[in-house]
């Protein structure tokens, strides 16, 4: 086994949040960065809630390291207390080189696994994700693309044939490998819907648009609607420039 | 990222048992990391920590000051506010520098207790959670001047005066707001600041092309020390409480983002900006009317001054902004309050109990109330003048034993003192900065300065009582 992807589980863990059943057989050769977080209000210092919180949270994601650990995956782990969690999530993210974060819910074995594949753009991300989390299970992998009106078909074949190429490269069993594509269809409609019949989804962490502030990112959309664990593979994070 | 290391071990236990907790491994840009896997977020960038002091300071020198300080040292109110500034400066540089080098919550109180001792530190966080009080008691009081002023506006005339009781009323509603309110009013703070900025800037701007003639209805300035030389200083020590507000910047300091840019930028900048909000306010609002017929407009002075320039559209424009401005000054004073107390409890100066976070709201609501009581009490007085003057007085006594434990950190140089902003003019500025602080409080009122000597006093009884143990000093 060779370069587990990093994958961040971040856990709202003193309000109930917790691993979800099937989250720890899902990521078994991952890399976990386990990020238990808290959120509290800005009268709040965060040393305040450290100070009452610390042992309770430590605790609970003791558990929670248990229960990756048994089940194969490699953990490291942060706890953290903040006034903004989105804030807290990007910079984990980005602190510990994670390809992609989990929002985690609950699971049965994973045996059908969907890939929505947007473009060209972040796809060796993608690939990594998917050839290191499940290059070495029995899992079948369905690379979905909704095309759009000005694509070819022969577009539409360079991009998944390029991408199940770069799975077998990276050491995958590409007989498990089938791709999908759909026209005239609105694209995240169209992943929730195929999601149905599927134990999990992977997907790209869309570019922020007009649209994503009006309704959030695509990713947490696919999220809420389906009720499966969503693996977000994030943007490859900006060359470090000269301050 | 630049990552240092916190090498201050405190030690002993308080009467209660109850021990320091341990200091944190490091200080990044974004976090304060303990035990290498628990690390507290920095969420308060740049213009977020302009805003908490800007925020805080404007209300008391914009929207109080200016009647009362004309009424005392005339046109040469203008002089008062430049002193207060210009030793407002020579006390944030030297703040910067220690807050660089510990950019952790507590404000002063942490740099003092960690530099000095925890005698000096318990004398100095008691009487910053104390004169916090006072000053958001002072706030309040002005802003029941200013609701009272648009009752009057109204046509509505009240057979008693409703200062008090508005003001007890904003007290509670503020406290309570503090514990169940869970929105995010840190957006919001940086909004009314901005709105502030830019209606005072609209309204001083015109008011000092009037002053000038441009319109044609220039007054003759009078006589600048018509009230002669010593109302400037007195008037200097009242006015000062319209600068305690960049403190309350360190006060956060474990929270403020890249904290070696941020902090210093924050707290220098907040002070250059209202100093110059201030003199050329009292000098538009001195040339309008003239020292004595401001004096008796009081502490909604400034409404009468919009009134003259702009007619009845500016006097409104004036009293929402001094609306929100008391406001927002009370408010964050009282949550810095809630920070000191935290602070101290940290460090088991205080029982450990006096920062419990309430399950429901996630608040500390014991601190809240323990500033918000208070509060209370010190609204019922009514009386601006003093509550300004010992909210001073305990934060330059603050002050002045910063620049000292700026000192005295310099000439012992720890291993783990390594600013990385570093006081320009040293050791002039901070010797210099401390006298000013200390020198200020001569000229206050005969009853300020009992009433912060018996606050002092008391501090250092608790300290010798509660925690005579607890040793907080770096190591040297």
């Amino acid at each position: 086994m060779t370069d587990r992807p990093s994958i961040l589980v971040p856990i709202r863990v003193l309000e109930g949040e917790s691993v979800p059943e099937g989250v720890p057989e899902l990521l078994a050769h991952a890399h976990v960065v386990l990020l238990g977080y808290h959120v509290i209000p800005e009268q709040t210092a965060p040393g305040q809630a450290q100070m009452q919180f610390e042992d309770r949270a430590r605790e609970r994601l003791d558990e929670y390291e248990t229960m990756f650990e048994e089940a194969g995956a490699t953990v490291e782990r942060r706890l953290v207390f903040t006034h903004e969690g989105q804030k807290t999530i990007d910079r984990t993210t980005t602190e510990h080189d994670c390809l992609a974060a989990l929002v985690p819910n609950a699971t049965g074995p994973v045996e059908d696994v969907l890939v929505a594949v947007r473009g060209a753009v972040g796809i060796d991300r993608l690939a990594r994700v998917v050839a290191g989390l499940f290059g070495e299970t029995d899992a079948s992998v369905t690379l979905y693309h909704i095309a759009e009106d000005e694509e070819t078909d022969e577009d539409v074949g360079t991009l998944l044939d390029g991408l199940v190429d770069r799975l077998a490269d990276l050491g995958m069993d590409t007989s498990m490998v089938e791709t999908r594509v759909d026209r005239d269809q609105e694209a995240l409609d169209a992943i929730v819907e195929t999601a149905d019949g599927f134990d999990t989804v992977v997907m790209g962490e869309s570019d922020p648009s007009l649209a994503t502030f009006v309704f959030g990112l695509p990713a947490d959309q696919v999220a809420d609607r389906f009720l499966g664990p969503v693996l977000v593979v994030q943007r490859e994070p900006p060359r470090e420039t000269e301050e | 990222m630049t990552e240092r290391s916190v090498d201050v071990e405190p030690a002993g236990e308080n009467v209660a048992g109850e021990v320091p907790v341990e200091e944190p491994e490091s200080v990044t840009d974004d976090t304060t990391v303990h035990d290498d896997d628990v690390e507290l977020e920095r969420t308060i960038g740049l213009v977020g920590g302009l805003a908490i002091g800007i925020g805080t300071m404007i209300g008391a020198g914009i929207f109080v000051f200016p009647g009362l300080a004309a009424d005392n040292a005339g046109l040469a109110a203008t002089l008062s506010f430049a002193i207060g500034g210009v030793i407002a400066l020579l006390v944030a540089l030297p703040t910067s520098e220690l807050a660089t080098a510990m950019p952790r919550s507590g404000g002063g109180y942490y740099f003092i207790s960690r530099g000095m001792g925890t005698a000096y530190g318990a004398i100095v966080g008691l009487g910053l959670w104390l004169g916090l009080m006072f000053a958001s008691a002072f706030y309040l009081v002005g802003l029941g001047h200013y609701a009272s002023a648009v009752f009057a506006e109204l046509g509505v005339t009240l057979p008693f005066s409703p200062v008090i009781g508005i003001g007890l009323l904003f007290g509670a509603a503020l406290t309570a707001l503090s514990i169940g309110g869970t929105e995010n009013t840190a957006k919001l703070q940086n909004v009314v600041v901005g709105v502030l900025l830019v209606v005072l800037t609209g309204f001083l701007s015109y008011g000092v092309l009037d002053a000038v003639g441009v319109f044609g209805g220039g007054t003759v300035p009078e006589q600048f020390f018509s009230r002669g030389y010593f109302p400037v200083l007195s008037t200097a020590a009242l006015v000062f409480t319209s600068y305690l507000g960049f403190a309350q910047v360190a006060t956060v300091a474990g929270e403020i983002k890249q904290p070696g840019r941020n902090l210093p930028l924050a707290m220098v900048g907040s002070v250059l900006i209202v100093t110059v909000f201030y003199v050329v306010t009292i000098f538009v609002a001195t040339s309008a009317f003239g020292a004595d017929q401001l004096g008796q407009f009081g502490e909604t002075a400034m409404v009468e001054v919009a009134r003259d320039f702009l007619g009845l559209p500016g006097a409104v424009a004036i009293l929402g902004a001094g609306l929100l401005a008391t406001f927002s000054s009370a408010n964050a004073s009282i949550l810095s309050a809630s920070r000191a107390v935290y602070a101290l409890s940290r460090d088991a100066l205080l029982p450990r109990k006096a920062s419990e976070v309430n399950l429901r709201y996630g608040t500390p609501h014991v601190a809240l109330l323990a500033a918000g009581g208070p509060i209370l009490v010190l609204v019922a007085t009514g009386k601006v003048e003093l509550l300004a003057e010992v909210a001073s007085f305990l934060h330059l006594v603050m002050y002045g034993l910063m620049c000292v434990a700026l000192i005295v950190l310099r000439r012992r140089d720890p291993g783990w003192y390594s600013p990385s902003y570093r006081v320009p003019g040293y050791p002039v500025v901070p010797a210099v900065g401390a006298l000013a602080s200390f020198g200020l409080i001569v000229f206050m009122q005969g009853a300020s300065i009992g009433i912060g000597i018996v606050v002092m006093v008391v501090s250092y009884l608790w300290y010798r009582y509660y925690a005579g143990d607890v040793t907080l000093k770096g190591d040297i």
